[in-house]
């Protein structure tokens, strides 16, 4: 027995360290950045950003320390969230019920139905932008849109929303797919023999035993949304950089057009050459992510989902 | 075309092969041990999947110009960056937390009974780890790691802040996409679109034939 002791606590020791070693490799990555907020504005310029880019692009060249009195991040925030939440609500709509007949009914092809739905975790997002181009540029789609006047691709609501709902459906739905399955079927037949409807069963029986899957799920999909970026960059694009033309007389209404998707926000910044307004950025969608995903740890998603 | 494809492959197999060996000893350690703070450690675990890649890939950016980073890297002469070792940096950072996170589903399907029944026959936990863990997990393993390579071969927007595409270096395959798409070359990016799809759909029609489950994401 004594023997046995140092042998487990040697045993421990590894496993805890591989796990402490990704704790510790991911807060590294994004503690360590931390100083990039506090650049001032005058250590951008003797940094020779500013000399670089010329007086024209000084908007670009905001100091990260003083981003949340920019209103390109506040509108881009509002933007970003406010589109994330349509997709969400959309991705529900659709996911939840999708997921229910997924787990539960027997259809022929249901197989394959599956993998073309779980294919789309793994897919590159670039190619989810190019197929959502090729799919709305091309063909009976583009004629339609050139008959009432609307291009879906640059434009805020069908676009952005469509090129965040596609990854966000996908996760929500393998994570209620997998809460449904956690609920045993046989508490739904049996509320089925004991008279009660099929929605009955499905509201009184079901959805109570799932429903801290579900949330997660929701927030899952809320979380892939904020954290879509290829996608968007195929179908919609950096906005600063459209002309103003471009832009449908309901963007301009709501002052959008001079705001971006957020992490297509951070890619434009540091590529502009303004690295700290984009770390700035990526730490405000690191807090996000980091939040949601302390809550939905939290509530707690039962079984294998998380 | 078949170059940027053989280079997505081993690349992809390269940083699954790192990532495993961090995510089976972490989703183990994820799945069978609580420790105080075990939520917050899973949040941050996490991190890395739940931000967009775009992040991931700038904030590596920011590190290995960093206070340890930078010192090893002048001191040997490394330079992982605008290079196949970014690629393979970027990949390994997306992909072992996701790695971590399957392989937690694959040993919380084993029930804990088998270990206690061969501690309790006078094994050794390494012993027990090897011959009825690992074993056991063996299928929800392959299926994992299937699932990972594809995850490792679809990560591009990492790369797109951190490493860059060269031509015939670092340009895997989803990056010579966007590459192609902004040089307006609509038949290269057709057809690779095409090759990726087949592939993310081999590889999970490869997973569910395993039996793994894809649900865990």
């Amino acid at each position: 027995m004594s023997g046995k002791t140092p042998r487990r606590k040697s045993f421990n020791m590894l496993f805890y360290s591989f796990a402490g070693f990704l704790f510790l490799y991911s807060a590294y990555l994004f503690l360590s950045n931390v100083d990039q907020l506090f650049v001032t504005e005058t250590a951008v310029q003797t940094g020779g950003i500013t000399a670089v880019w010329g007086e024209d692009r000084d908007v670009l060249n905001k100091f990260a320390g003083g981003f949340w009195n920019d209103p390109y991040f506040w509108k881009s925030l509002n933007l970003t969230v406010v589109s994330t939440l349509i997709t969400t609500l959309i991705a529900s709509v659709l996911g939840i019920p999708t997921a229910y007949v997924l787990s539960r009914y027997r259809i022929p092809g249901i197989s394959a139905i599956e993998v073309l739905f779980s294919s789309l975790i793994v897919m590159p997002g670039s190619v989810i932008g190019i197929c959502l181009i090729v799919m709305f540029n091309y063909g009976p789609l583009w004629n339609l849109q050139n008959a009432v006047g609307f291009k879906f691709a640059h434009s805020l609501f069908p676009g952005m929303v469509l090129a965040s709902l596609v990854l966000s459906f996908a996760l929500g739905l393998s994570a209620w797919k997998a809460a449904f399955d956690s609920v045993n079927p046989r508490f739904e037949h049996v509320a089925r023999s004991l008279g009660s409807s099929r929605w009955r069963a499905f509201r009184t029986v079901t959805l109570p035993l799932a429903k801290s899957g579900i949330i997660a799920g929701i927030i899952l999909a809320w979380t892939r949304a904020m954290a879509e970026f290829s996608a968007v960059l195929f179908f919609c694009g950096t906005f600063r950089e459209l002309p103003p033309s471009r832009f449908s007389n309901f963007t301009k209404l709501i002052k959008m057009d001079q705001a971006d998707w957020v992490s297509v926000a951070v890619w434009a910044q540091v590529e502009f050459g303004n690295v700290e307004y984009g770390f700035a950025l990526a730490y405000v969608l690191v807090v996000i992510g980091g939040i949601s995903v302390y809550v939905m740890h939290r509530i707690g998603a039962k079984g294998y989902v998380w | 075309m078949w170059e940027r494809f053989w280079l997505t492959v081993w690349t992809s197999l390269a940083s699954t092969f790192f990532s495993l060996c961090i995510g089976i000893p972490a989703g183990y350690a994820l799945s069978r041990f609580t420790f105080p703070y075990r939520n917050l450690i899973a949040s941050i675990i996490d991190l890395p999947i739940v931000v967009s890649p775009a992040v991931v890939g700038a904030f590596l950016f920011g590190i290995t110009t960093r206070f340890p980073f930078d010192l090893i890297s002048e001191h040997y002469g490394i330079y992982i960056g605008r290079n196949v070792y970014g690629v393979l940096l970027v990949q390994f950072t997306v992909t072992a937390a996701f790695c971590a996170r399957l392989m937690k589903a694959s040993f919380d399907m084993i029930p804990t009974r088998f270990e206690a029944v061969s501690r309790s026959l006078g094994a050794s936990p390494l012993r027990t780890f090897f011959r009825v863990v690992l074993p056991m997990a063996k299928n929800g393993i392959i299926a994992s790691m299937i699932v990972v390579w594809a995850r490792a071969a679809a990560e591009w927007e990492g790369l797109m802040l951190f490493v860059g595409a060269t031509e015939g270096k670092t340009d895997i395959m989803p990056f010579a996409i966007y590459l192609d798409f902004n040089a307006g070359m609509m038949g290269w990016v057709t057809s690779m679109s095409i090759v990726c799809i087949l592939m993310a759909i081999s590889a999970i029609s490869a997973m569910k034939m395993i039996g793994g489950r894809s649900n865990v994401w």
